[in-house]
């Protein structure tokens, strides 16, 4: 329930989060403003209406209501002291002369007139428009006329012809507020309603968004996560302690890396987010998440991989395979174990903090013990966005130089005692772990046959070209998706589209998959598969991190 | 080398100022959802009421404009109308100026008083629903209840007995409904009030508090959004066994 609730608000969260923060920067400007200067009134008058006695209409009554004998009812006012009928006749208004009977009429001049005697600000009328209607008045069908005044706020006053009323006084604030208006309300018709399709779903999802959110803090306190006192998680504790242990998520339980066993008479009931990421075996021997745990005296931890550990990496050397690839061999401190396909965990020194990367061992277990590790330089994806810190860091270090790496962890292996054929399909980056895979294959007493799918942009891109070219073991297949030269004579396209291909012809009840790769690429080739039909436990993946 | 990772240093943050404003944001939520469901016409009741005038038949004999200045000069506006009282549909003069509203009768000029029956009947006429059943007519000078500003005051309050206990202010000078208010429109107001974390008055959207919570909401939002590139990026390498 709580793992749902985790999941519930965070990806609530990430659809809604734009709106949200345009929900608050739009109430900071209408609260900074407030009524006034958001209802663009602030050099309105409140014009007093002349008595009706000092001019008196010269067209009666008794000839307005033989000209409408149907209305409803009759007003009548005066425009700056002369005489005006307001004839309403269902929701229709009909404006007369109160003199001569005849449709009221508003020239440029009474629209001035109009405009100045609703107006005490500072400025002057600067200009008069006739216009059929305006965006800034939205519910006002027009025509009429703008009157512009020269001040500070840009004020403009629109008068409604047909009665010769102002329709509203409009400026830059109210621009402004209407803008938070747009972006509150979510409508940007300028209509200002908040009764729509729209908002009701961003409605729903906030109401969604918070309520999990708030379930997640009362199960925070709770847990006595606020409680300055209480006593630290086995993560922590075991940080404090500068054990070997990894974490991604920071305590929230879901990257699943601070993996410990339990050895305990009676071991710590497993939480939902243990459920999820640890199977029914794990738990039952008594594996847990350190996260999930608070330090108890009688707690028997250990870490749950006896070869992990933590280690300092010195450069040994460092060439570059393609011009965004380039491959770094370090050797270790103390011994370090590792099986093919698995990972280590980089501390990465940046700014104060220590950043964690992950990167694949790209050869298979050697004697001499030397770890090698193939790093894409991400270069800024343009001017004021930061390249890659993590391969920034690691390509610029020199042959001597230090770096701290936890590990290994991963359970990207490969499989055991299966005659199966083995099917590699990488891109990019993700040549490091499918390198290993294939190196300890050959080193196999009796290795199973391999195919090598690996995609690449252009030729200069295709890592370890010659080696696996000349490899007998491997049937090797590169594909290249853009920027094919004219001597190219290999296959071109999505390297899953290639895989696919072979596939078909395969009996895919008798192979194991391999796949690892940049996102893009990994999602088609997964998906791939699984229309293809291969059973989902033959298939392993690493989702490469970016 | 210290191992606390960036990400736990956010969700601390994350975590206290949830703890001190994540129950505003959560009350900002059903609030808002409240006043985005309920169509705006519905919360002003408009489907609870119906124009009630009608024209003045050609025949009526009435006083002219040029009498009823020199009876009240000091009016600026004169609506010439039928209105609803002692039992039939009577054409009136309602005038209004620096002495606020008259109700005359259009064919004697004499004033006109409403009496309680004839809000009643007003009001009745202005209610809209099937069957309507009056259940108080309260004459108010004072004290207004917090629906009503207080600056309408005199005024007639009509009660209903339906499903949004309906209430209609009719003004005691022209009969005229001048404010209408059922249940939907009161809950409105209350959440207008939490959403504005005005509690007195429910107008003011500039005070201080209102201010800094939005402020420690937008520093929430960020600490959020933050969290959420952490841990969407971040992902544990996947097991590469069967899902």
């Amino acid at each position: 329930m709580m793992r749902f609730m985790q999941w519930l608000h965070r990806w609530v969260s990430l659809i809604l989060i734009i709106q949200v923060l345009l929900w608050i920067v739009s109430a900071a400007a209408f609260s900074l403003m407030g009524h006034h200067a958001m209802s663009g009134h602030q050099y309105m008058r409140h014009v007093h209406p002349q008595m009706l006695s000092e001019e008196a209409p010269q067209w009666t009554l008794d000839e307005v209501r033989r000209s409408f004998p149907e209305a409803d009812s009759i007003v009548l006012s005066s425009v700056l002291g002369y005489p005006q009928y307001q004839v309403k006749k269902g929701t229709e208004w009909s404006y007369v002369d109160g003199h001569t009977g005849a449709a009221w009429q508003t020239d440029a001049q009474l629209a001035q007139a109009v405009a100045a005697a609703s107006y005490e600000g500072p400025g002057v009328i600067v200009d008069v428009e006739a216009i059929e209607r305006s965006d800034e008045v939205i519910k006002w069908q027009g025509p009429g006329y703008r009157v512009d005044f020269a001040d500070d706020l840009n004020t403009r006053v629109y008068i409604d012809a047909a009665s010769g009323q102002v329709v509203d006084h409009r400026n830059t604030q109210w621009v402004i507020a209407d803008w938070a208006f747009k972006l509150h309300f979510m409508d940007y018709s300028g209509e200002r309603s908040f009764n729509h399709l729209l908002i009701w779903s961003a409605g729903l999802f906030a109401l969604w968004f918070s309520l999990s959110g708030l379930i997640l803090l009362v199960r925070n306190v709770a847990q006595g996560d606020f409680n300055p006192r209480r006593k630290p998680t086995w993560l922590e504790q075991l940080q404090r302690d500068e054990k070997p242990i990894a974490s991604s998520c920071g305590g929230g339980g879901t990257c699943g890396l601070c993996k410990v066993t339990f050895d305990n008479a009676q071991q710590p009931a497993p939480t939902a987010a243990e459920r999820v990421i640890l199977s029914e075996a794990e738990l039952a021997s008594g594996l847990r998440l350190a996260c999930q745990h608070k330090v108890q005296a009688s707690d028997k931890v250990e870490l749950a991989n006896g070869d992990v550990a933590s280690h300092t990496l010195n450069l040994q050397r460092k060439r570059d395979l393609t011009p965004s690839i380039a491959e770094l061999t370090f050797s270790s401190s103390q011994p370090l174990t590792y099986r093919a396909g698995q990972f280590l965990q980089f501390k990465i020194p940046h700014e104060n903090a220590v950043l964690e990367r992950h990167y694949s061992f790209a050869t298979a277990p050697t004697d001499d013990g030397l770890l090698t590790f193939t790093v894409r330089h991400m270069p800024a994806p343009r001017s004021g966005v930061p390249a890659g810190i993590g391969s920034g860091f690691l390509c610029r270090l020199k042959a001597g130089d230090q770096v701290e790496a936890i590990g290994p962890f991963g359970d990207f292996v490969l499989t055991e005692a299966q005659e199966r054929q083995q099917v590699f399909i990488g891109g990019g980056a993700g040549i490091a772990p499918l390198r290993a895979l294939l190196q300890a294959e050959k080193q196999a007493e009796s290795p199973r046959p391999c195919k090598f799918f690996y995609g690449a942009r252009n030729g200069s891109e295709l890592c370890y070209v010659d080696e696996f070219a000349a490899d007998e073991q491997v049937d090797y297949v590169p594909v290249l998706s853009e920027s094919v030269s004219e001597d190219w004579n290999g296959r071109t396209g999505f390297v899953h589209a290639v895989a696919a291909e072979w596939l078909r012809s395969q009996d895919l009840s008798n192979l194991d998959v391999y796949v690892c790769g940049p996102p893009a690429m990994l999602k088609a080739t997964m998906d791939m598969l699984a229309e293809l039909g291969v059973p989902r436990n033959q298939i392993k993946f690493d989702d490469f991190g970016i | 080398m210290t191992q606390v990772t960036r990400s736990s240093r956010w969700r601390v943050w994350h975590r206290w100022l949830s703890l001190i404003f994540g129950v505003q944001m959560v009350l900002w939520a059903i609030s808002g959802a409240y006043m985005v469901f309920f169509d705006l016409d519905y919360i002003h009741g408009d489907h609870l009421v119906q124009e009630i005038t009608q024209p003045v038949a050609p025949e009526v004999d009435i006083h002219s404009i040029d009498e009823v200045l020199a009876a009240y000069p000091h009016t600026q506006n004169i609506t010439f109308e039928t209105l609803w009282y002692q039992g039939q549909q009577q054409a009136v003069y309602k005038l209004s100026g620096h002495n606020g509203e008259q109700l005359l009768n259009a064919s004697t000029l004499m004033p006109i008083a409403l009496s309680a029956e004839d809000i009643e009947a007003l009001a009745v006429r202005y209610y809209a629903l099937d069957d309507p059943k009056v259940e108080s007519v309260v004459y108010m000078t004072e004290n207004p209840p917090t629906e009503l500003n207080p600056a309408l005051l005199p005024i007639w309050q009509v009660n209903f007995d339906d499903f949004g206990s309906t209430s209609l202010y009719l003004s005691e000078n022209t009969g005229e409904m001048l404010v209408k208010r059922h249940t939907f429109w009161r809950g409105f107001d209350i959440f207008w009030m939490i959403h504005i974390m005005d509690y007195e008055d429910r107008v003011d959207i500039e005070s201080w508090w209102l201010q800094a919570f939005i402020i420690g909401t937008f520093i929430l939002m960020i600490t959020g959004a933050v969290l959420l590139v952490y841990t969407i990026s971040f992902k544990r390498k996947s097991s590469g066994g069967a899902a």
